[in-house]
């Protein structure tokens, strides 16, 4: 089936002129058409095609170029401010160091000033409490100093009113050495 | 299987596998005793051109800075061009630029244009092929001779060869030369005529063969149909880039 069908093609092709595109009447129009087809084509593709295209890649590359040079200018401008905050960061840190140091130094002063104050304070109390101890013991030695002298007016009041025998001069003698020995310190 | 026999001979002259290379006049025009007829060849020449314009009005109807999908596509293709014209012919060939974008976009919708079905494959045309690649390599030529004068001639006097080869060498230069032209014809022609006869081979076999053998050719036709818009691709790409290096050959010369 096939294969006849492909003789009887084989036939028709043998009775034709071959390959149709070997056919020289068909010549002609096609090289007329061909170059004038290219260069109506052409006219229109360089009127109207090629301007908008490159206008379009033109007007993209100026975009591209200027939005290159606004990101490089915003970059400078960043670093700039960043260079600024650094700065200003450096100098505060600077002042705030300044100021740690001030207050420690005058921190220092006012605990040496207070401490030489309280110094100061103790020393005067501590003399004045040792002017007062003072006082009190010329004032017990003074008293004490009264009474022995009284007690001897009195000794010295019973003896004269009383007559003494030789047993009570004795005893009295014995009573005042045994009040001397006691306390020595009296009679002085 | 006999009994189908006749019917499918009957239907052989319509299955001619180079039936969809036949140029057909639809109307017959005469200007000055040249022929300027209309054929289903010149009708997709301009349905191509159509196309190419038809493609671009759309993709750069609002052309924006952040491109669309189709104006990517559309730019992708001008600086594809532009990036070969600059890469093999430099600052110089800045000139040439508008020929050599049409004509890249002319072959590659005339190629592709002839895979829709119905269609007519104008670069599978050897009379279309060899006009573009005669006019192409007779301005390189007439373009060498105006930028060098007759120093031209020295492009086919190679550099560095032994006078005593000269004799041997200049006509291998010439007929090179010569051969250009043929070749850049030829390659377009026949790549488009192999695929395309190659496809059309291959439906004849779709319509012959009963069911149960059919979807083998037709699978075939599938993916080849693919290949082909690759070939068209590259036959476009390579007409261009010859194109190119014949043109920096006139203005370099080598």
């Amino acid at each position: 089936m096939i294969a006849s069908a492909y003789a009887a093609t084989a036939e028709h092709a043998a009775a034709g002129s071959g390959m149709p595109q070997f056919e020289p009447s068909v010549f002609q129009h096609q090289i007329v058409w061909s170059i004038a087809s290219f260069f109506v084509l052409l006219y229109l593709l360089k009127k109207y095609v090629l301007p908008p295209i490159e206008k379009i890649l033109d007007e993209r590359g100026g975009k591209i170029r200027s939005d290159l040079e606004a990101a490089e200018k915003s970059r400078q401008e960043a670093d700039k401010i960043r260079q600024d905050v650094q700065r200003q960061l450096a100098a505060a840190r600077r002042l705030a160091d300044q100021t740690v140091e001030e207050a420690r130094l005058e921190a220092a002063k006012y605990r040496d000033l207070a401490r030489e104050s309280l110094t100061q304070e103790l020393a005067k109390k501590k003399s004045v409490a040792l002017a007062e101890i003072d006082a009190a013991k010329r004032a017990a030695v003074a008293e004490l100093h009264d009474a022995v002298v009284d007690i001897a007016m009195l000794a010295t009041e019973k003896l004269i009113a009383k007559s003494m025998n030789k047993n009570d001069v004795n005893k009295v003698v014995q009573e005042a050495v045994a009040a001397i020995q006691a306390n020595p310190g009296k009679l002085q | 299987m006999t009994a189908t026999a006749p019917v499918v001979a009957a239907a052989a002259p319509k299955m001619d596998p180079l039936h969809h290379f036949h140029v057909t006049k639809y109307l017959d025009f005469d200007y000055l005793g040249i022929d300027v007829a209309i054929s289903n060849s010149v009708l997709w020449m301009w349905i191509a051109a159509g196309l190419v314009l038809l493609f671009f009005h759309l993709a750069f109807k609002n052309p924006r800075i952040v491109p669309g999908r189709l104006q990517s596509l559309g730019e992708a293709g001008y600086l594809f061009i532009r990036g070969i014209v600059d890469d093999i012919v430099g600052e110089k060939g800045r000139p040439f630029f508008p020929y050599i974008f049409t004509l890249f976009f002319f072959i590659l919708f005339c190629n592709l244009a002839g895979l829709i079905p119905g269609s007519f494959t104008v670069t599978s045309q050897l009379i279309v092929t060899a006009t573009f690649s005669l006019m192409i390599v007779g301005f390189s030529f007439v373009y060498g001779f105006y930028m060098h004068g007759t120093h031209y001639f020295k492009f086919f006097v190679p550099s560095g060869v032994p006078v005593l080869l000269m004799p041997l060498m200049i006509p291998i230069e010439i007929i090179s030369f010569l051969a250009r032209p043929v070749s850049l014809a030829v390659r377009l022609f026949a790549n488009m005529t192999a695929g395309h006869t190659m496809l059309a081979v291959m439906f004849l076999y779709v319509v012959t063969l009963p069911w149960w053998g059919a979807w083998l050719p037709f699978g075939f036709t599938v993916i080849f149909t693919g290949v082909e818009i690759f070939i068209g691709f590259i036959q476009a790409y390579i007409f261009t880039i010859l194109t190119c290096v014949y043109i920096n050959d006139s203005i370099h010369m080598h």
